[in-house]
């Protein structure tokens, strides 16, 4: 008799979480079908704000991206960087993955990527601005700077452009840190955002999906230090060559 | 960059913008013949340039060519040949090097075709990796690596360092 309660309790309980469970979804069903959420929109434009509002800072981050074999099997690739940044036209990334270390610099007036270990480099003339010359790295050169868009002062409208739908999905933790997390719908990729609760809504995590390849392969970086502090002196922004390196040509893209 | 040993050779006919990145091991598996990869930007920025998120979010799709270090030059010309057609339309960039460039590597060229072998990889191919056994070699102050014969110039393709076939 009293098991027979007690199995008849855990079914109640387990409908309940159940029905609780199946009405966060018809919400988030409901939300996606009303575009974007204004609550999405707020917290992503506050962020963005914040981050344009950064003079100066730096980011250490994780980085995983997904390519998809011919044969539909995914592999998945780590590197990590970090990223320097001095508005509003000075830019270091340094990336260390499984075989190469690469040294991106900006300094205002031309961009240089080194590859220390093998002794070469290319520099070459860009524009003025960091925005500009991501830009121009982009177009031009096919180089993309990985998360890129959040750099940009406009990164809200870069990001927002051909949004179709986003919520709020709800709390997480990433890095140890209490975060917003939002998730928006584009024609050909889905995206998330993990946000930091409280004064410096700062991006912790960015994952893209990209719908149109097979198996949707992504990429997700996480940002496992913010410095909004940082100590940049002469060398940060200036490449010297090493000992013996030489330079080479950007093929044009 | 001779000092590094290159196991494999894969021959890249298709712009291989994040290979780098990527990080393909040249001890990777031979399935890795056609790879598409995550796009890692949200968007692209609000240029003109970009026809508002369509242009922005073409695929980059990556086409490798394995072969394996005992059959390098061999198979490296095969792939390169019967690709060679895509490569140079695609690489039409990669010859449209600087004005120095070009003349440099026609005076590469011309020094070269004497000696060039036969079934050697389609001039201006882009590959990732350089066949087993090159010594560098410097012409007109450029360096370039003579690998049995043929010459390759390096150059980053995106983040890449490739070496484009003189």
């Amino acid at each position: 008799m009293k098991s027979t309660v007690h199995r008849h309790l855990l079914a109640a309980l387990s409908q309940c979480f159940a029905i609780a469970a199946l009405t966060t979804l018809a919400a988030a069903a409901h939300a996606q079908s009303a575009g974007v959420a204004p609550e999405a929109k707020q917290i992503l434009k506050a962020s963005t704000d914040f981050l344009a509002s950064q003079q100066r800072f730096t980011a250490d981050t994780r980085n995983t991206l997904e390519i998809v074999l011919k044969t539909g099997q995914k592999i998945e690739f780590n590197s990590t960087g970090r990223q320097s940044i001095q508005r509003p036209n000075k830019l270091r990334a340094e990336r260390t993955g499984d075989l190469v270390d690469q040294v991106f610099i900006y300094d205002g007036k031309s961009l240089t990527l080194s590859n220390p270990q093998e002794k070469i480099y290319a520099q070459v003339a860009a524009p003025g601005t960091l925005e500009d010359m991501l830009d121009f790295a982009r177009t031009k050169l096919d180089i993309v700077a990985p998360a890129g868009d959040l750099v940009y002062k406009n990164a809200y409208e870069i990001l927002m452009d051909g949004v179709t739908e986003g919520i709020v999905v709800g709390k997480a933790v990433i890095e140890g840190v209490l975060c917003d997390h939002l998730a928006f719908r584009a024609p050909q990729l889905d995206w998330q955002i993990w946000i930091q609760q409280g004064a410096q809504p700062l991006p912790r995590k960015l994952v893209i999906t990209t719908l149109d390849l097979p198996n949707a392969p992504q990429f997700a970086i996480t940002v496992t230090k913010w410095n909004l502090q940082p100590t940049f002196d002469a060398k940060t922004f200036t490449f010297t060559p090493q000992a013996g390196a030489k330079q080479i040509d950007f093929l044009p893209r | 960059m001779t000092s590094i040993p290159r196991a494999k050779a894969f021959v890249l006919t298709i712009a291989l913008p994040l290979l780098y990145l990527a990080g393909v091991s040249p001890d990777a598996p031979a399935s890795l013949t056609l790879v598409s990869e995550a796009r890692a930007v949200v968007g692209a920025p609000l240029t003109p340039v970009s026809a508002a998120g369509v242009a922005r979010r073409t695929t980059r799709r990556v086409v490798v060519a394995e072969s394996s270090a005992t059959q390098a030059s061999a198979a490296t010309t095969a792939t390169a040949q019967q690709q060679a057609a895509t490569a140079q339309q695609q690489s039409a960039t990669a010859q449209q090097q600087s004005a120095t460039a070009q003349q440099q590597s026609a005076t590469a060229q011309q020094q070269a075709a004497a000696t060039r072998p036969a079934g050697a990889p389609a001039v201006g191919a882009v590959v990732a990796t350089l066949p087993a056994g090159c010594k560098p070699e410097t012409r007109s102050g450029v360096e370039y690596q003579n690998c049995g014969g043929v010459l390759y110039r390096a150059a980053f393709q995106g983040n890449n360092l490739v070496y484009v076939v003189q």
